[in-house]
């Protein structure tokens, strides 16, 4: 019998009997298999303890990135608290003669939306709806520029072009470097009539039977340096103004569809003649209903003339 | 393992690369750094023989105890040279990787530089009848590494039931026995 059929055998055979050389080749594939095992041993041992140094080390690395995690949480929270107080808390400074809701929402604990109030140089109220580019942290460095700056260009001007061209004029540089920009949506409110500059923001003013929607050709701040141009509209008591940016109308369903400007601004005509909070409120439910999940910040402001 | 004494002593690209593929193999380099360290080495070049240092220090830095592995590395390599490269064109049997190595187209062939950092690979003694073979190695490579290159290229034909090679670093000799 040679060894090959020894081994083919599923069991030791009652009675067998092996040659010399058959019995010399046993002997060294049984040795050599007990070698090959050893190696085997030898590399699998230290496999394993490799892998548990290296599941060590992963924990070790999970419980910085858990420490980083919470830093950076803490961080964001204060961000965002900051970014709150730059907010204004209500819009006292419109003064009485105006009635105004807002929703206003960010995707991350600190976004790019950003809306304000203002009194300009010869007191008449204003106010604004920004988007900035991206989210988070950089987009609201960003908002506290363009809040400080704005603040500053006030000072000088009443009068919406030249304070955006101002605006824009001393942060184009730094909007390029940090590679930012950001829509405006900038309105002034005058005696029976409002002047405002539009670029890329969204504004509806409805007056009587005549709906106007904002030009919204005028150019990004930070994009390009040039002059505003400035838009007026009359703006009688009981008149109502949306602004809006483009959070809620690019929004999308589940099957992909937008939201639209045509739905947003056909919802706020509908319920024109509720409070205006009420007219937020409706907006923000369609909307709510309407898409598959939130993708940008989200700002809607109505304002109504009331004396 | 002796240290290159200057930057002159060089190493051929198919020894650099089947150490880096056998790395890959055996997992110890995986996902993206898997495929740089593959993009690193051309198989016909030549490359200063610290680029190898380097591939055998990140093996000696991934392990406690790198010696069973960079041992099952070395036979990888042969294992992949003999079943996909050439090694079949060279050897029909186990104890023809001793001649092998130790001739011409082996070591000599894939190390170039100043002789004294060469160093020899030399067969100094065979008893085909006893199963045994003595060579002496000065090379520069870590005798792990080249103990699995002998057990690797000896068990790649499959003739052989018995591989067994040791290292005596007092004499610089690897003592073979095969069956």
């Amino acid at each position: 019998m040679t060894l090959e059929e020894l081994l083919a055998l599923h069991a030791p055979p009652a009675e067998a009997t092996l040659s010399h050389q058959e019995l010399v080749r046993f002997f060294w594939k049984y040795k050599g298999m007990v070698k090959e095992r050893e190696r085997a041993n030898a590399y699998w041992s230290t496999t394993n303890d490799n892998l548990k140094h290296a599941y060590e080390r992963l924990d070790e690395k999970e419980q910085e990135l858990a420490r980083a995690n919470a830093i950076m949480q803490d961080d964001l929270q204060v961000g965002s608290q900051i970014q709150q107080a730059l907010m204004p808390r209500d819009s006292s400074a419109l003064g009485p003669g105006f009635e105004v809701g807002v929703y206003h929402r960010q995707m991350t604990e600190v976004g790019g939306d950003y809306y304000d109030y203002f009194r300009v140089k010869d007191g008449s109220p204003a106010t604004g709806v920004f988007d900035i580019s991206g989210h988070g942290v950089s987009a609201a460095l960003v908002m506290a520029w363009l809040k400080s700056q704005l603040a500053q260009a006030m000072g000088h001007s009443d009068s919406p072009a030249e304070i955006l061209s101002q605006v824009n004029d001393v942060s184009y540089e730094f909007l390029r470097e940090v590679k930012k920009y950001a829509t405006v949506n900038f309105v002034i409110f005058g005696d029976g009539t409002l002047r405002y500059v539009c670029g890329g923001g969204f504004g509806l003013l409805l007056s009587g039977a005549e709906h106007t929607s904002f030009d919204k050709s005028q150019h990004f701040l930070g994009l390009r340096k040039k002059p505003y141009v400035e838009h007026s509209l009359p703006f009688k008591t009981g008149d109502l103004l949306a602004l809006y940016t483009d959070g809620m109308v690019e929004a999308q369903d589940p099957e992909g569809r937008d939201y639209t400007v045509r739905r947003v601004n056909a919802l706020i005509e509908q319920h024109r003649e509720r409070p205006v909070q009420e007219i937020v409120d409706a907006c923000v439910a369609d909307y709510q209903a309407f898409r598959g999940r939130d993708s940008d910040d989200i700002t809607l402001m109505v304002l109504r003339k009331v004396g | 393992m002796s240290e290159p004494k200057n930057d002159s002593l060089q190493i051929f690209g198919s020894l650099v690369a089947g150490f880096a593929q056998a790395c890959v193999n055996l997992n110890i380099v995986a996902g993206q750094r898997a495929g740089r360290l593959l993009s690193n080495y051309e198989f016909g070049a030549w490359y200063p023989y610290e680029r190898l240092r380097e591939l055998e220090r990140t093996v000696i830095d991934s392990y406690t105890s790198s010696e069973p592995i960079l041992e099952r590395v070395g036979i990888e390599m042969m294992k992949a040279w003999y079943t996909f490269g050439p090694g079949k064109e060279f050897i029909k049997r186990g104890e023809d990787f001793l001649h092998f190595q130790t001739g011409s187209l082996g070591y000599a062939s894939v190390v170039k530089g100043p002789p004294e950092q060469v160093g020899l690979f030399v067969l100094e003694h065979i008893d085909s009848a006893a199963g045994r073979a003595r060579i002496h190695s000065t090379t520069p490579f870590d005798k792990h590494l080249e103990r699995g290159v002998l057990i690797g290229g000896m068990s790649a034909p499959g003739d052989l039931d018995f591989v067994d090679v040791v290292y005596d670093h007092t004499t610089q000799r690897y003592l073979v026995e095969y069956h």
